[in-house]
């Protein structure tokens, strides 16, 4: 126990000094928030920009309850150009509507009048705005025919025979979870990225050093040297999860949800659950790196098998997410996918029992640990000892 | 006082130690001289524990190896053949590291740390990185490593290389001084010159065997030569190898 424990502190006070270290476990952290405040930004941007759209029309004087009911819902009319086709054609505007000159008289004898929308078809971004003006129409002509039958005394409701009413099931919360993906994605990389230049540099690293052998003459077990440097990477890993988590909460906190039509609701019960989630993580990222770094002879190589390796535990959480699958009790013991399972429902606010977390911290820790046993067996041996 | 006996150790078809015995006792210096590739390593790193022998047995203070390999690593201060640091530790911390493996208590392994660093003359570099040393200052440190438990018995795999004319001769007094205190000292190396300047008792091991052992007098008249290179040559056949 104090071999472990004089091993752990080496190793902390080793990685602390070590710019690669202190590099992935720092710089990791900040740039996942920083990204994640610049791409919300551009979107409430976006958004509040396709609010304002001018809608230019042509005639708009023949027609003072078309205009009135459009600008009552929020839009800008503008007179139309003079040459609707041309000013289309080029691109000034995305279209144009035009009023007819007997549109009122139209109207004021009940029949059907006709409104001109000039668009160029080519253009497929002009389709969002298009649509707005073509739906704002619509409406205004749906509540027109409404006045129309009740004004001759019949109900509207004839005239609507079928109507579809969409029922959203999805909490607005769940749906905030739903765009939240990627914290978990963000989180799960750094439990990896965080302690990975420790696993290595105490492994591959004592190898490439020369520092192996003299290690290992010591009068200590395999297994209590491993002990401590796993442990040490943990501690790493843990540290940036816990950063990550920190700055992505500061940085969210900028974002105005409410323009983006979201419920965030990330007070300090939803950070601790969704810490409590991923710390276990860690034991199992750093145990596994520990193993994989053994094999490699330098730290350039180890490097590449570990980058490699990120993939497989992420493999999991791709499958479930291609076939769709939902929360399945057997996620919940594979390290990655049942951090993932777990941290989602944290965050989209359903309550989680402690089983769960037990279930996945658990299968983590006994996963990391048997990394490490294995690990300790392989130094056992004299060709990886020696490098044969 | 370390006791080998009947030393075996195979790498594939190759025999690289085969059939080794020998002792050293306390108090003595002794030579494992042979030239490059005839098992000294391989044998010094069977008696460390890192190896396992084929066959054979090996006891250090009257502990045997192979049962109780962590028992005889306490009583061994080793400088191996890969001697690497922790370029970010400091010379004192790179003791303080390895005493703290060893299971020297706190207090007393400050005070050996302090007088390692007089005896091997560290305190310029005692707390600096280790980052800039030169060669002789790395020995300095891995010997100090070796040492910081005050072990019976003392392993040196070719300590001497890669050091210049200082350093080397500032092992060869700290070797004298632990034959002074009573240690039980040997150590490997395929220059005739340092072992005969040291040794008490010289081994000499040609691929993985002892051809010769005992003082520099008795193999001198084991070889009928009259210079100890000679002598070396003749006992190793290195001789026939090169003609």
């Amino acid at each position: 126990m104090n071999a472990v424990l004089a091993v752990l502190k080496k190793e902390l006070i080793d990685g602390l000094r070590d710019r690669r270290s202190m590099m992935s476990a720092i710089i990791f952290p900040m740039i996942g928030p920083l990204f994640i405040s610049f791409m919300f930004n551009t979107v409430t941007e976006r958004q509040r920009e396709s609010q304002d759209v001018e809608i230019p029309i042509v005639g708009a004087e023949r027609a003072p309850g078309l205009i009135d009911w459009i600008e009552r819902r929020g839009y800008t009319v503008v007179e139309g150009p003079l040459d609707p086709e041309e000013a289309v054609r080029d691109g000034t505007v995305d279209f144009v509507l035009i009023i007819p000159e007997d549109f009122a008289g139209d109207l004021a004898k009940a029949r059907t009048a006709e409104i001109e929308l000039v668009r160029d078809g080519t253009k497929k971004d002009a389709g969002a705005s298009i649509g707005r003006a073509h739906s704002l129409v619509e409406s205004y002509s749906r509540m027109m025919g409404r006045l129309r039958l009740i004004a001759r005394g019949i109900s509207p409701q004839l005239g609507q025979p079928i109507s579809v009413e969409t029922v959203d099931i999805a909490s607005e919360r769940q749906r905030a979870a739903h765009f939240m993906v990627f914290i978990p994605m963000y989180l799960i990389l750094a439990a990896f990225i965080s302690g990975m230049n420790l696993a290595v540099d105490t492994t591959a690293g004592e190898r490439e050093r020369h520092s192996l052998e003299p290690l290992l003459v010591n009068p200590v077990s395999r297994l209590s040297l491993l002990m401590g440097k796993w442990l040490s990477a943990v501690v790493f890993s843990c540290a940036g999860v816990a950063l990550t988590l920190v700055s992505l909460v500061l940085a969210m906190r900028r974002v105005s949800w409410q323009e983006l039509g979201i419920q965030l609701n990330l007070g300090a019960p939803e950070v601790a659950g969704v810490l409590l989630a991923t710390l276990p993580l860690a034991f199992f990222a750093s145990g596994a790196q520990v193993l994989v770094a053994s094999f490699a002879r330098s730290f350039k190589e180890a490097q590449t098998y570990i980058s490699l390796m990120i993939i497989v535990p992420m493999a999991p959480s791709v499958i479930a997410q291609i076939y769709s699958l939902g929360n399945e009790w057997w996620m919940a013991p594979i390290p990655v996918l049942g951090q993932q399972v777990l941290m989602t429902e944290v965050v989209s606010g359903e309550p989680v029992s402690l089983l769960s977390y037990a279930a996945t911290g658990l299968s983590s820790l006994v996963l990391g640990l048997l990394c490490v046993w294995v690990t300790a067996r392989l130094f056992t041996r004299e060709n990886v000892v020696f490098g044969r | 006082m370390i006791h080998i006996e009947g030393l075996h150790k195979r790498f594939g078809a190759v025999a690289a130690v085969d059939g080794v015995d020998f002792e050293v006792p306390d108090g003595q210096v002794t030579g494992l001289l042979g030239p490059n590739g005839a098992g000294k390593t391989t044998t010094l790193r069977m008696l460390y524990g890192l190896m396992h022998c084929d066959d054979g047995r090996m006891e250090v203070d009257g502990i045997d190896v192979a049962r109780d390999p962590q028992g005889a690593q306490a009583r061994m201060g080793i400088l191996p053949d890969s001697r690497g640091l922790y370029p970010r530790l400091t010379a004192r911390e790179h003791l303080r590291y390895f005493g703290q493996l060893q299971g020297v208590g706190r207090s007393m392994l400050e005070a050996r740390i302090d007088e390692l660093v007089r005896d091997l003359d560290m305190s310029g570099i005692a707390d600096r990185r280790a980052e800039g040393f030169s060669q002789g200052e790395r020995v300095k440190v891995a010997l100090g490593r070796a040492l910081v438990h005050n072990p019976n018995n003392v392993l040196l795999d070719e300590p001497t290389n890669g050091l210049d004319v200082l350093g080397t001769r500032a092992m060869r007094t700290m070797i004298r001084q632990m034959r002074a205190a009573g240690k039980c000292v040997l150590f490997s190396s395929h220059i005739m010159q340092e072992v005969s300047a040291l040794c008490d008792r010289i081994i000499i091991i040609s691929a993985g065997r002892i051809v010769a052992q005992g003082t520099a007098d008795e193999l001198l008249a084991q070889s009928g030569h009259d210079t100890l290179e000679d002598a070396f040559v003749a006992l190793t056949g290195i001789d026939e190898v090169t003609r």
